[in-house]
């Protein structure tokens, strides 16, 4: 009996590939020509015989190599562009996130526009009025609640589908968040009276609030299993 | 012209070979030199596989979760690697058969030509 591997591996290697993959490429491929061997042999072939038709029948090498390498480029290509770590993460988090804060922002532009109902507005004459759209808020656990609904489906982990759900907040938490501080320094250094309370009313109505909004809408999708909510498996 | 020709030959070529391995896997799991032998019977050796045709697909419809391969065994003194359909290769079967039962129905009224 022939040493398959010993053949496989010489007629296929170099490939730009990992040892391992390439070592499980070459073993499947040694096992498929023992086989075809050993059938050939059965069928009343000479070794010597089956071992050139074997080899002769199994494989154009050169298009083989080929065709492995061309295979395991489209994957290395693949995994630079998005690793198979951030092809889930873009389904369960990203996605449904990107999803959550256009809705937010689409809501809270159609409310901004000039027929829609006037926000409630505290110290209109303060320098940081603090501007409250209770319409928003009201759909606010509804967009957190399609958030995490959708990277449930997606297989998301409870961190996933509450970050998912968050987005929005998160998003507005970053541009007040980084900007905050340097405000009230500054506000501190020139005029020794930092608006510390119309800046934390200011976080409570665009982050803190918002954020219990999307949460509790989020809340019931909390539960469950990853992919639980898909109708196709929930039916069987 | 020429270049569309080779392109559509290669496609078919490409799609009814990913059919076959899908219907072949959809009665259980199969190892490489098991799923070239059992398109081969049961097209009565109208379709057959070489290593050059068989295991580039596999690889390729392992990467889109066609089908799954695992190590198992020993079989027969062996560790084996089977393939199983994955769920997307379940969900690909359906709609594959039929638009290869369109394309030869298509194919029949065009030109008479019939299920093999």
């Amino acid at each position: 009996m022939p040493d398959w591997r010993e053949i496989a591996r010489r007629r296929l290697t170099p490939l730009a590939l990992e040892a391992k993959r390439q070592e499980e490429i070459i073993a499947e491929l040694a096992d498929h020509l023992e086989d075809l061997y050993s059938d050939l042999v059965r069928q009343g072939k000479s070794e010597v015989e089956a071992v050139q038709s074997a080899l002769s029948i199994a494989a154009d090498w050169d298009e083989l190599r080929r065709e492995i390498q061309l295979v395991a480029n489209e994957e290395v290509i693949m995994n630079y562009s998005l690793g198979p770590a951030g092809k889930r993460r873009f389904k369960t988090l990203w996605l449904p996130g990107a999803c959550t804060i256009a809705l937010s922002g689409i809501l809270l532009r159609l409310l901004q526009i000039p027929s829609a109902p006037s926000p409630h507005v505290f110290w209109p004459q303060h320098d940081m009025p603090f501007i409250i759209y209770w319409q928003w808020f009201v759909c606010l656990p509804l967009v957190g609640g399609i958030g995490a609904y959708w990277s449930r489906h997606a297989g998301g982990k409870l961190l996933e589908r509450a970050l998912a759900a968050s987005f929005p907040a998160l998003a507005l938490m970053c541009f007040p968040g980084l900007i905050l501080p340097f405000m009230l320094v500054f506000q501190w250094i020139v005029h020794h009276n930092p608006p510390l309370v119309p800046s934390a009313l200011f976080l409570l109505g665009w982050v803190v609030l918002p954020e219990a909004a999307l949460l509790l809408g989020a809340l019931p999708f909390f539960r469950g299993d990853a992919g639980e909510s898909r109708p196709v498996v929930a039916s069987h | 012209m020429n270049g569309s020709v080779v392109n559509i030959g290669t496609q078919v070529k490409r799609g009814s070979a990913e059919l076959a391995i899908l219907s072949v896997l959809a009665d259980g799991p199969l190892h490489g030199y098991q799923i070239a032998k059992s398109i081969e019977r049961q097209t009565r050796g109208l379709l057959s596989f070489n290593l050059a045709s068989l295991y580039p697909l596999l690889y390729r419809m392992e990467k889109r979760g066609w089908v799954k391969g695992t190590w198992e065994g020993p079989v027969g003194g062996r560790r084996r690697r089977y393939y199983r359909l994955g769920p997307a290769g379940k969900r690909r079967l359906v709609p594959l058969r039929e638009e290869w039962g369109q394309l030869f129905r298509a194919l029949n009224r065009l030109a008479g030509v019939t299920h093999a």
